[in-house]
């Protein structure tokens, strides 16, 4: 059952990739339309798998592979809410990929079946803490978008190139406020997520907090990029290219901390 | 046999006082088109009066529907049928369609993929709509050319991309902000194009306005102009801390705003950004500006550049815009011609069915049959009906999409519409208004 949903998510993912860069490509909008439902057919898709698996496995995030699933979950999200509320398809582009790669990546996870979730661990101080933090990787991952995004954009503005893309992506204001947005949502996410864990540890007796496990650390790490991004933005006016390059670094340290710490490191957060 | 028929003139033909000539106001529409329709073959019309063309389409029941509205324009507006030859074109059937669809689409207009058609065409048919003037086929034929104006510009680029250097400044300032409205333009020295951008600018909620100018009263005059901030300039910048947008046309011989200067002014602004548009030649500004982070410059080559590779563009958009014409036109001809068999093969379904449901209610009555039996007797009198004229019908509208089909008799001229009339004789069917 499980293959055979994976199977149907990836194909539909995929089509939603596709339609996307064809739009990015064509600059038809019934392509980008199409593009927008058949994402959001993914995603009913995709919730009704969560809810089989939570019921099946008893728990949300029973499985490392599970969690890369939600988090695939959650980039969509994000990227349905931003279309909803700004109308912008463009950032599907970006973003409906970095999903795929992740059900991709879950799909292939699925089948290492020691990478399952110590079960004193599983509760709903894991459900809360765990849907927090890759909710805020979720809105990096969008922030990531709209910096690629901008630097796209102004590229194309100053070798003066007024192409297809120049065209459709929004103007760099747009990308930049969007992007700003993103990371101010992922870092209230991400330090909600992290207190939660450390709550967690206060009133679970199985679970000890400590300084020195990798995953904290790397954490904290990112967090201090994003924050440190963020108020320099807002003392010294930070803008554009610099906010879009930290953009990208900021999900290159999300990436080592979700992806690099559980495969070289150890860690209790290693699943 | 009914014709659609369009007689006009447009700038591809006609210099601008023929065209004028030609014009209906706006108070004269209502007023020629009654006067168009009484005319005894005349069943609908529409007129469309733009500044770049006039044109007349109609549904004719004549042979030669063209001269027809030729001699309405040549007495409405009295000119000269010489005259009038010469500056108007005709098109008759698939060819009107086509001419319309071409001009919805934009592909007929002076500059290709401009917006404004789309709009004139639905005021013209609204008001024609308003005065009765149109019916069943001219209300498809607008219905249908105004979505395939909406297609094309939904499904090409043939509208994206300014084709004036003072809207191409504008939409770059689009590009970079994100909104116009809080923003500030600043105007160093004077011309006619730096004036231009800045009114265009203003159009879009530009909020304020800085005119610098090296002599005071000059400023102040060009100021007035957009309710702006007169500035004596000289070698102080400091305005620019407050300026989003910077036109620059003076006739200074070296550069007024260099890459240090800029630098120092985008830091007093917090990084926000600049867009600077360099139309002085020589120029004011150092091209090395461009390096500065946030700071956009382009100078007057840069913007017609752009401009040309705009035209091109929809150059080649117009390519995809004319096989979108070209599909829509040929499914518009199947529809019109089966929409001529229609009423007929209506008006025979109707007899079938009265006569039936007459018969079954006088053998119900007699009969006293159960609710069940009752609906089995009239589902089968349906079936037979419908079995009965499914050929027919069928045979009839693929007449009307192929009259090839049937061979030219002697004391006919061949087309579907024999059949149609002798279906009307044989079952004494009613003639409708739009079959014969």
């Amino acid at each position: 059952m499980n293959s055979l949903f994976f199977h149907t998510l990836l194909l539909v993912y995929l089509a939603g990739c596709i339609l996307h860069i064809l739009f990015l490509s064509t600059g038809n909008q019934r392509v980008a339309k199409y593009g927008y439902w058949v994402t959001i057919g993914g995603f009913v898709l995709h919730s009704a798998f969560i809810l089989l698996r939570w019921q099946h496995a008893g728990h949300l995030m029973a499985h490392w592979y599970d969690s890369t699933s939600f988090l695939a979950w959650a980039i969509i999200l994000i990227y349905l809410c931003i279309a909803h509320l700004t109308h912008l398809r463009t950032i599907g582009v970006f973003v409906v990929p970095a999903a795929f790669i992740a059900t991709l990546v879950a799909y292939t996870l699925q089948t290492q079946e020691n990478t399952a979730i110590p079960a004193y661990l599983q509760n709903y101080w894991l459900i809360a803490h765990s849907a927090v933090i890759f909710l805020s990787y979720a809105a990096f991952v969008a922030a990531f978008g709209f910096g690629l995004m901008y630097l796209i954009e102004e590229r194309k503005i100053r070798e003066k190139q007024h192409t297809l893309i120049y065209n459709l992506l929004p103007a760099l204001g747009r990308s930049d406020e969007l992007g700003h947005k993103c990371i101010l949502v992922g870092v209230i996410l991400m330090t909600m997520g992290i207190l939660i864990g450390a709550l967690w540890t206060q009133y679970v007796k199985e679970v000890k907090w400590t300084w020195v496990d990798s995953k904290v650390i790397f954490t904290i790490a990112t967090w201090l990029v994003y924050v440190l991004q963020l108020s320099i933005r807002q003392v010294f006016g930070w803008r554009g290219r610099k906010t879009a390059y930290s953009a990208i670094i900021g999900l290159a340290a999300v990436l080592f901390t979700y992806v690099g710490v559980n495969l070289f490191l150890p860690s209790i957060h290693a699943f | 046999m009914n014709q659609i028929i369009t007689v006009g003139t447009s700038h591809h033909i006609a210099p601008l006082d023929f065209r004028e000539k030609l014009s209906f106001s706006e108070s004269q529409l209502t007023e020629a088109l009654q006067l168009l329709t009484e005319q005894p073959d005349v069943r609908e019309a529409t007129i469309l009066s733009t500044c770049n063309r006039v044109e007349i389409y109609a549904v004719i029941h004549s042979k030669d529907g063209g001269a027809v509205l030729s001699e309405f324009l040549s007495n409405y507006h009295r000119i000269e049928p010489q005259e009038l030859k010469k500056f108007t074109y005709s098109h008759q059937d698939v060819d009107a369609v086509r001419h319309l669809f071409n001009v919805t689409a934009s592909l007929d207009s002076m500059v290709v993929g401009e917006p404004q058609i789309l709009g004139q065409i639905k005021e013209a048919y609204a008001q024609s709509l308003a005065a009765g003037a149109t019916s069943d086929i001219l209300n498809r034929l607008f219905a249908k050319a105004i979505s395939v104006g909406k297609r094309v510009r939904t499904e090409t680029n043939i509208a994206a991309g300014a084709v004036s250097i003072s809207y191409a400044a504008v939409e770059l300032a689009k590009k970079i902000f994100q909104s116009l409205e809080d923003k500030t333009v600043a105007i160093i020295g004077a011309g006619e194009m730096s004036e231009l951008t800045a009114r265009h600018l203003v159009k879009n909620n530009v909020s304020q306005v800085i005119v610098a100018n090296r002599t005071y009263q000059r400023a102040v005059d060009i100021a007035k102009k957009f309710n702006g901030i007169p500035l004596a300039y000289d070698a102080d910048l400091s305005f620019l801390v407050e300026a989003d947008i910077v036109i620059s046309s003076t006739d200074a011989p070296h550069y007024l705003i260099d890459r240090p200067a800029l630098a120092e002014i985008m830091k007093q602004r917090k990084h926000r950004y600049m867009f600077l548009i360099d139309i002085a030649v020589p120029r004011d500004i150092d091209p090395e500006v461009s390096k500065v982070d946030n700071a956009f410059l382009y100078n007057i080559d840069d913007l017609e550049a752009v401009v040309a590779a705009n035209l091109e563009d929809r150059e080649q958009e117009a390519e995809i815009a004319t096989q979108i014409v070209k599909e829509e036109v040929a499914k518009f001809q199947s529809r019109l011609q089966t929409f001529e068999v229609n009423p007929t093969i209506k008006a025979l379904h109707q007899q079938f069915q009265g006569v039936a449901s007459r018969e079954l209610g006088t053998c119900l009555d007699k009969a006293q049959l159960t609710s069940k039996q009752q609906k089995m007797v009239e589902a089968m009198t349906q079936s037979i009906i419908k079995k009965l004229l499914h050929q027919p019908t069928k045979n009839l509208r693929q007449i009307a999409l192929n009259p090839d089909l049937i061979e030219a008799t002697d004391d006919s001229d061949g087309d579907h519409l024999q059949y149609v009339r002798t279906l009307q004789e044989l079952f004494g069917l009613e003639e409708t208004d739009t079959t014969e």
